[in-house]
């Protein structure tokens, strides 16, 4: 018999993952190709913002799923343009793109703050009561699927087709990859544009179901997390995956502290992830001695000198 | 055939960063237009609005640079750390560890003289932001810990503590629906210059010249170059390439810090979390377009504190502040743009 608070962890556990990793798992794609993209904040915001307003329009849950992961995608594609294209410095190009999809998210939601969605992503397979955490598994909605298919699936086009073994060449050698006829620009642009639709569906994770209403900086800080998950995962999706689990296990944890007996204030219960992910990056940074096996390219803009 | 071939430009204008600015700013206000046409009002009447009531009298004017002296004495701290190659995104809560470490000093310290009391309070400011930065500091420089991310979940941290300190040990009983800590005593409050003009302004200006003098002047600035620019050279030149880095960090952090000092003496009067409305953000776009000047910061700053008093005076007929934030972060995004046309030509030749 497995008690229910334990059930309620999992299953906060999961959420919380799911959300973490989708992110993580297209910044990882972007960085495979070289291009570092800080912006992952904000485009899941924009993500969040534009799924929920066509929900609360629509009430169409495919259609908000679909708008949100186009338009963080087309969000993303200034960061492409910018550093890809014009080759200006990606960690500012990056960090704007937060500070622009946050400002620009509330702005376009201002007028949904507060508003009920009638209709939530529900579970895929119809479980009341879970009692077990095989049912817990199976009651999680779509998205949750869709993110395990999407990490299959990228760890296998990562290191098993021409497309994958593209995106890596360029993020490991771009001289090579360049001599060998790679066209750069366009895998570095169509990585970087995948990475912002994949942090568009985890915002619209975030206000379709985790959380699921809007409001003015609701992605508190969790592209940054999930940032750091991409190198906690050393740069292969399921060791990110593994990461998002104990991040979000860890999130989850939090709020949960009291029911186990511990006496802590919200407030600082609030912080402990945050406070946690530094601890794990610092850990993590030790053990491998500084190198954490990020692609060797990541940051700088491919510039082919004349001849 | 023709092809067209990229390459980089052998000289580079003097003043392409300036240019870059202006061309990246006139293309924010379009996009700001364009923002307020399909919020059907009316930009041009917006845009005169905001100029009148953040420059057209003293009192605005002494408001918007008021708010200028935060996003200057930030986006200096983020110039000077930025000077070994690393970033500062941890400004925001170094304002905020600044006010806090002040009100710390405050509550336990006790002097007669005002002025001193004064001094003492901006120099505790001004170590809390050093010490906020210290695990990030420390982490970078002895294991390589990746720098960005740890300042930038600090001040998720900070913010944090700070609602924890206003609601639990710091909360003043008499402010009922606002957490807030005690107010300071009014012998404390940065004394007005001219108007309402802080002056907290004559500080920034101070610390702006001091940022200048180390970054561009300074043996140690020099070193600082040396050691973000190439290892290898820092090696062979015989400096350590990570104390730099470390002591870059601890006063980068320190001007964010001060900040934070400030902004509690001359307009909150108290810890809240009024303290910062995201400066600390806005000060790494005001850093970036200027390409880490100390001397373009202080002028940008001004200028966006400016941006930033109309964006809240325009809320009162109905524009959403935002779009305040929106025309500073698209300036950046359009001076990028334009950088690219002054580092680089696009020349035609013939395929054979």
């Amino acid at each position: 018999m497995i008690d229910i608070q334990f059930l309620g962890l999992i299953n906060a556990t999961l959420q919380a993952a799911t959300l973490l990793f989708i992110a993580a798992l297209g910044e990882l794609i972007a960085e495979k190709s070289g291009v570092l993209n800080l912006g992952v904040e904000g485009m899941i915001s924009i993500g969040a913002v534009s799924g929920f307003i066509t929900a609360i329009n629509t009430e169409n849950l495919f259609l908000s799923i679909l708008v949100g992961i186009v338009s963080a995608s087309l969000f993303s594609s200034i960061h492409a343009f910018v550093t890809v294209v014009l080759k200006q410095d990606q960690t500012v190009s990056g960090l704007i793109l937060t500070i622009l999809g946050l400002s620009l998210s509330s702005l376009i939601g201002k007028k949904y703050v507060g508003k009920k969605l009638n209709t939530k992503l529900e579970g895929v397979f119809d479980i009341e009561n879970p009692s077990n955490i095989i049912e817990i598994i199976l009651g999680q909605n779509i998205i949750f699927y869709i993110a395990i298919i999407l990490m299959i699936v990228t760890a296998f086009v990562l290191k098993r087709t021409m497309f994958g073994r593209r995106i890596e060449a360029v993020g490991e050698d771009l001289k090579s990859a360049d001599s060998m006829g790679l066209k750069i620009g366009k895998t570095q642009f169509i990585a970087t544009c995948v990475g912002g639709a994949f942090a568009g569906l985890s915002g619209v994770y975030l206000t379709l179901s985790y959380v699921p209403y809007w409001t003015d900086g609701m992605t508190s800080g969790r592209g940054w997390i999930a940032l750091a998950l991409v190198i906690f995962g050393g740069w292969k999706p399921y060791r990110t995956a593994f990461g998002a689990l104990l991040f979000g296990f860890l999130e989850a944890l939090g709020p949960r502290l009291q029911t186990y007996g511990f006496e802590m204030s919200p407030y600082i219960v609030k912080i402990t992830p945050y406070v946690i992910t530094i601890l794990v990056l610092i850990v993590l940074t030790i053990i491998k001695n500084g190198n954490t096996g990020a692609p060797k390219n990541i940051g700088i803009p491919f510039f082919r000198e004349n001849r | 055939m023709n092809k067209f071939i990229l390459s980089k430009k052998l000289y580079r204008n003097e003043l392409a960063t300036f240019y870059s600015f202006l061309i990246g700013f006139l293309i924010a206000i379009i996009v700001g237009s364009i923002i307020l046409l399909i919020q059907s009002k009316n930009p041009f009447d917006v845009f005169s609005l905001m100029l009148k009531l953040s420059i057209g009298s003293v009192n605005s004017l002494s408001n918007s640079l008021n708010k200028a002296i935060p996003l200057i004495l930030a986006g200096l701290g983020i110039a000077i750390i930025n000077s070994v190659k690393l970033w500062n995104i941890g400004a925001e809560g170094q304002i905020f560890f600044g006010a806090i470490a002040l009100n710390f000093v405050y509550i336990n310290t006790s002097i007669e003289n005002s002025y001193l009391y004064i001094f003492l309070l901006l120099a505790s400011g001004f170590i809390g932001g050093s010490v906020c930065i210290l695990l990030p500091a420390l982490s970078k420089v002895l294991f390589g810990v990746n720098e960005i991310i740890t300042t930038l979940l600090t001040n998720y941290i900070v913010f944090g503590l700070t609602i924890y300190l206003i609601n639990g040990v710091w909360k003043d009983p008499n402010s009922l629906n606002f957490p807030a800590a005690a107010y300071v005593s009014e012998s404390v409050y940065l004394p007005t210059v001219f108007g309402k003009l802080s002056s907290g302004f004559l500080i920034c200006i101070l610390f702006t010249l001091i940022a200048y003098y180390i970054k561009d002047k300074s043996v140690f600035g020099y070193e600082m170059r040396i050691a973000g620019g190439s290892a290898l050279t820092a090696i062979y030149a015989g400096i350590s390439a990570k104390q730099k880095a470390f002591i870059a960090m601890l006063i980068g952090g320190g001007f964010a810090g001060l900040a934070g000092a400030i902004e509690l003496l001359s307009q909150t009067h108290r810890v809240s979390t009024g303290i910062s409305q995201g400066f600390g953000y806005t000060a790494i776009i005001v850093a970036a377009i200027t390409g880490m000047r100390p001397l373009g910061i202080f002028l940008v700053g001004s200028l966006f504190g400016a941006l930033a008093i109309g964006g809240s005076v325009i809320q009162t007929i109905g524009v959403s502040s935002y779009i305040s934030e929106i025309i500073q972060a698209t300036t950046l995004f359009g001076a990028l743009i334009a950088q690219f046309f002054f580092s680089y030509e696009i020349k035609r030749v013939e395929d054979d």
